[in-house]
């Protein structure tokens, strides 16, 4: 369970002591073949024992082979996206972002809490503690909501390394367009809807009942 | 060569020129890529041919037949559905937008089954925000994102009645 909140610490994964070399490549390794890619593993396999048994040998062959072939034909975008987000990763301060959001109220504030969660690189390790500080740094709750939806379903990183070597350059441009008002619509619908909100406070995520005494941040369900 | 990657090397090729003209050390950032893919590659490998052979197993018109052209709006519904109980990061619901996109699934739906996954994926609102933000946080954040897969399924399907593009192209 990730404890760890302030944004900044979160450079000193990609840059770890120098002692750590060979723990580094140790964890490396696990991370790319631990538990979860066995499962990812049982599952492809088992489906291609049922498509063995259902369809006969000669189709699973062929299905493997045109998957093979679609791997080959991913991995140059793959690694070019690949790069990208790491060089956002490290050039792009997670600081600046939270200043962002924030600086502005109303519908300016919806627009940058969007551009902010569309440029914040990194998968939910990253967005995620960052919400949790603009949050706590009393950003209201159109913002936090435009924030992280515009970082899901718009996030850069995750069109350049998905959209568009899955599924075509045309498919990620058309549905970064058709996604761009999104965001805000999401966070205009979350200052108006009569919900609580009570935040959990920022010290740690062990101290859960903190927030039903009253130590959360608690915000009423008002328009900025 | 194709479209997509050279769009990314473009990209790259200026990120890059940022990245030297900053005097950016090289290290973190072969480091952060090495880790990604390390990560990535061995899960895609095996996403790839799980959603292959699926695809030999359900039958393609199925697919098509709920979330191609013949099944009309219908299929926006369908996807969204599909994308909320999709409970898995982005390897395997793109492997499986990949196999919708080969099967006939038109762009609407697949801009609707991404926008589902996206907002709903359950793995990350279990993993991250109810620890980090709370219930209440995702309460709101969910009723508020509700409609937002069909809002851009139905822009989707609006911007395809006037022009042609954005048609996915999986390899």
């Amino acid at each position: 369970m990730p404890t760890n909140f302030d944004p900044s610490q979160q450079k000193k994964r990609v840059n770890p002591a120098p002692t750590g070399e060979k723990s580094w490549a140790a964890d490396l390794l696990a991370d790319a073949f631990g538990w979860e890619f066995w499962i990812f593993f049982l599952v492809a396999a088992g489906f291609g024992v049922a498509c063995y048994l259902v369809r006969g040998a000669d189709v699973m062959w062929a299905a493997l082979q045109s998957d093979l072939d679609m791997l080959l034909k991913l991995l140059p975008r793959l690694l070019v996206a690949l790069s990208i987000a790491a060089l956002i990763w490290v050039m792009l301060p997670r600081r600046w972002i939270s200043g962002l959001v924030g600086s502005e109220a109303g519908w300016a504030g919806l627009v940058v809490a969007t551009v902010a969660g569309a440029l914040t690189p990194g998968g939910p390790s990253s967005a995620y503690p960052l919400l949790a500080v603009l949050g706590a740094s009393g950003a209201d709750r159109g913002a936090m909501v435009a924030y992280i939806t515009s970082w899901a379903i718009l996030g850069m990183q995750r069109v350049l390394i998905w959209d568009v070597p899955f599924l075509g350059a045309e498919f990620a441009i058309l549905r970064t367009l058709v996604s761009l008002p999104l965001p805000i619509l999401a966070g205009l619908i979350a200052r108006n809807i009569p919900l609580t909100l009570t935040l959990r406070p920022i010290t740690g995520a062990s101290d859960a009942a903190n927030s039903s005494s009253g130590a959360g941040v608690a915000e009423k369900g008002q328009g900025a | 060569m194709n479209i997509g990657l050279i769009l990314l090397s473009i990209c790259l090729t200026g990120l890059v020129i940022v990245a030297l003209r900053r005097r950016e050390p090289a290290g973190p950032v072969l480091k952060r890529m090495v880790e990604q893919f390390a990560k990535l590659v061995p899960r895609m490998l095996c996403a790839l041919l799980g959603a292959g052979f699926l695809a030999q197993l359900i039958p393609q018109q199925a697919i098509a037949a709920l979330l191609g052209e013949d099944a009309g709006l219908i299929a926006l519904p369908i996807a969204a559905l599909t994308g909320v109980i999709v409970p898995a990061g982005p390897v395997i619901s793109f492997a499986i937008a990949a196999l919708f996109a080969k099967s006939g699934a038109t762009t609407a739906a697949l801009v609707t089954f991404i926008t589902s996954w996206a907002i709903f994926g359950l793995h990350r609102v279990f993993v991250y925000e109810v620890p980090l933000l709370g219930a209440s946080f995702t309460r709101l954040r969910l009723v508020s994102g509700a409609v937002l897969p069909l809002v851009a399924g139905g822009i989707a399907t609006l911007v395809g009645l006037v022009i042609s593009y954005g048609t996915a192209v999986p390899n």
